[in-house]
């Protein structure tokens, strides 16, 4: 069996190729260090080189795929990062683990240009332990070559003229939440015939769905893979640019709202520099340079008239107040997030 | 001497104890946790998470898993052999290229070749613009997202998997036993069924437990192939450490696969002992 042992570490190594292993380092200098915890590309790198050198500051920047992972990594105590930016239904449950620090507003004058509609949002009243970075609404996108009439409801989702054309995203929370809209309920509903109700729905759902999808979903807009489905705001802005026949729409029933946070944990080293940074990205004009470059919506009340004409006419990115007054934010739902993780194991199951 | 050859094992059992056995003790440790209201983890002793596997919802999916492993690891089985076999056949100067091409696959990430399959099977992919610009389809065939391409997936990721520890036992056997058999008379196709294939058996089994175990954890194949439509076991573990914040249950999950695999492996050699045996090699 000499070969054969030859080839076990081979095979371990596949092994180890095919689970993924992935490794992250930083440096250190003598400088002033901030180390971000956030969402890949989510700021223009040129705004943070320029934080640097007016700070002369070095910014660390490791990238999560999603909260939970983020908060996985931060519970086991791996990585000591000052600044981080969770989604709202997250900063609501790291507030609850003790996670967060309270932020001292009195180092972040430039708070005072938030729009006033970010101030107090239900997942952290008083913004005590995050501020409104960026958001969004889950909406319909829809290609125009295949849907000649524009959907105004969840329920055109349903139509069996796009069997094995509807993408949704691959998250219970926000699948679920959609069909609770559709039935007019709350989006974060824990009443058991109100989870029903949307599960047995979502189930007939099924023969339309070509694929769950939330890391590639543009991909498939892009390459008319999909005609319609479950997007964001800011991905829809994202794929029209690159397929100028694609529509969004947030649906009568309302659609969910969501928003990335600055947001400070406990263990931080560097508390100052991390409130210092998010002082400086809330620089109506540095955030100008910052969201043009993003293409997401821009939360500082002061930088709009300061934006370009093209991303002030961009109906994605910027969606008016009669759409914005019919969403609803993602509570957190504690222990009945067992029940979702169960109706969306049974929505895959094929039962 | 001896001692000196166990002072060699010690940086690998070093390895074996820090990055095998005490993270999966700590899977252990946490099969009996609880869940807490937020996700976090509570080192209370509790046999629920093993109860809820044996839910309908959790065997079925479970059962559906095991049946999609067996399929892998039959195809695996009926495509690998051959080549295996073919292999061991050709001029030894060609062998290391034939073997090299079976590898050669490892060298780019996973996650990169299953994208890659996106991009041949999609609707406007490689294989129906073809098919639809020599005209023998109209519409684009319905070619991903579906359980044939999660298959294809699976065994595409797995196929080297058996195709070595077959060619590892063939390469081996002993060309002798075989001249025997012609000598007695047999034909071809009775040496292959009485000589070949028995003496092949240790790398048939060790290579369909490596597809079949690999097979019954894998998520990223029904995920990025199956359009995340129908959750395999390892999807619903995958889905217990993210969205739903259960390690707990997602361990105790893990758990039933560990051992579901060591049990095989314990069939195994059981298997390989008395063919030892049978050889008077035992």
């Amino acid at each position: 069996m000499r070969l054969a042992k030859a080839f076990v570490p081979i095979v371990m190594s596949t092994i180890l190729v095919l689970t993924g292993c992935a490794g992250s380092g930083s440096g250190g200098e003598e400088k002033k260090v901030l180390n971000i915890y956030s969402w890949a590309d989510n700021f223009n790198p040129d705004v943070i080189k320029d934080f640097e050198q007016k700070f002369g500051a070095k910014v660390n920047y490791d990238t999560f795929g999603s909260n939970e992972e983020m908060l996985a990594k931060l519970q086991a105590g791996g990585g000591q990062y000052d600044l981080i930016q969770p989604s709202d239904y997250m900063v609501k449950a790291m507030i609850n683990l003790n996670l967060l620090e309270e932020l001292d507003k009195s180092k972040i004058p430039n708070v005072e240009n938030l729009q006033d509609n970010f101030k107090n949002p239900p997942y952290d009243p008083e913004s005590k332990h995050s501020i409104v970075y960026m958001s969004g609404v889950t909406g319909i996108a829809y290609n125009k070559k295949y849907i000649k009439e524009a959907p105004d409801s969840w329920e055109d989702l349903w139509n069996p003229e796009y069997k094995g054309r509807v993408v949704l995203m691959d998250d219970n929370r926000e699948v679920i939440g959609m069909s609770l809209k559709k039935n007019g309920f709350s989006n974060s509903s824990v009443e058991e015939t109100e989870l029903n109700k949307a599960f047995v729905d979502l189930k007939a759902l099924v023969p339309n769905i070509l694929a769950f999808d939330t890391n590639t979903i543009k991909q498939k807009f892009i390459t008319e893979e999909t005609w319609i489905g479950t997007v964001w705001s800011g991905d829809a802005s994202f794929i029209a640019a690159e397929n100028p026949d694609i529509g969004y729409v947030v649906p009568k029933e309302g659609g969910t709202i969501f928003a990335d946070t600055y947001a400070i944990p406990k263990a931080g080293k560097n508390k100052e520099l991390a409130h210092e940074f998010i002082n400086y990205m809330m620089d109506p004009e540095v955030s100008v340079k910052n969201y043009e470059y993003i293409g997401y919506s821009n939360p500082n009340a002061k930088a709009l008239p300061l934006h370009s004409e093209e991303y002030r006419n961009n109906t994605m990115i910027n969606l008016s107040p009669e759409e914005l007054s019919r969403t609803e934010w993602l509570g957190d739902v504690g222990e009945n997030l067992k029940v979702y993780d169960r109706l969306w194991t049974e929505l895959k199951s094929g039962r | 001497m001896k001692n000196k050859g166990k002072l060699l094992a010690v940086p690998g059992l070093l390895w074996l104890g820090i990055f095998f056995v005490i993270p999966l003790l700590f899977v252990v440790i946490l099969a009996f946790s609880q869940r807490g209201v937020y996700g976090e983890i509570i080192y209370t002793f509790t046999l629920e998470n093993f109860s809820r596997f044996f839910e309908p919802l959790y065997i079925q999916i479970f059962f559906e898993s095991l049946i999609v492993a067996v399929a892998t690891t039959l195809i695996c089985l009926l495509l690998g052999y051959p080549l295996a076999y073919m292999i061991t056949r050709v001029n030894p100067k060609w062998q290391n290229a034939w073997l090299l091409i079976v590898m050669l696959p490892f060298w780019i990430n996973f996650l990169v070749r299953s994208y890659a399959w996106v991009i041949i099977l999609r609707s406007q992919g490689l294989v129906n613009t073809f098919l639809q610009s020599i005209g023998l389809i109209d519409q684009p065939l319905t070619l991903l997202y579906t359980p044939g391409a999660v298959l294809l997936g699976m065994v595409y990721a797995l196929l080297p998997f058996i195709i070595l520890p077959i060619y590892v036992s063939l390469e081996q056997l002993d060309r002798k036993k075989l001249e025997a058999a012609y000598d007695l008379g047999a034909s071809p196709l009775k040496a292959f069924w009485h000589v070949t294939l028995p003496l092949s058996m240790p790398g048939v089994i060790s290579g369909s437990i490596l597809v079949f175990v690999s097979s019954l954890g894998m998520f990223v194949v029904p995920d990025i192939m199956g359009g995340a439509k129908s959750a395999l076991f390892g999807n619903i573990i995958q889905n217990q450490f993210l969205s739903a914040r259960d390690w707990p249950f997602g361990s105790a999950l893990s758990m039933v696969v560990v051992l579901f695999s060591i049990i095989l492996i314990f069939l195994y050699y059981r298997a390989t002992q008395s063919q030892e045996k049978l050889e008077g090699r035992g």
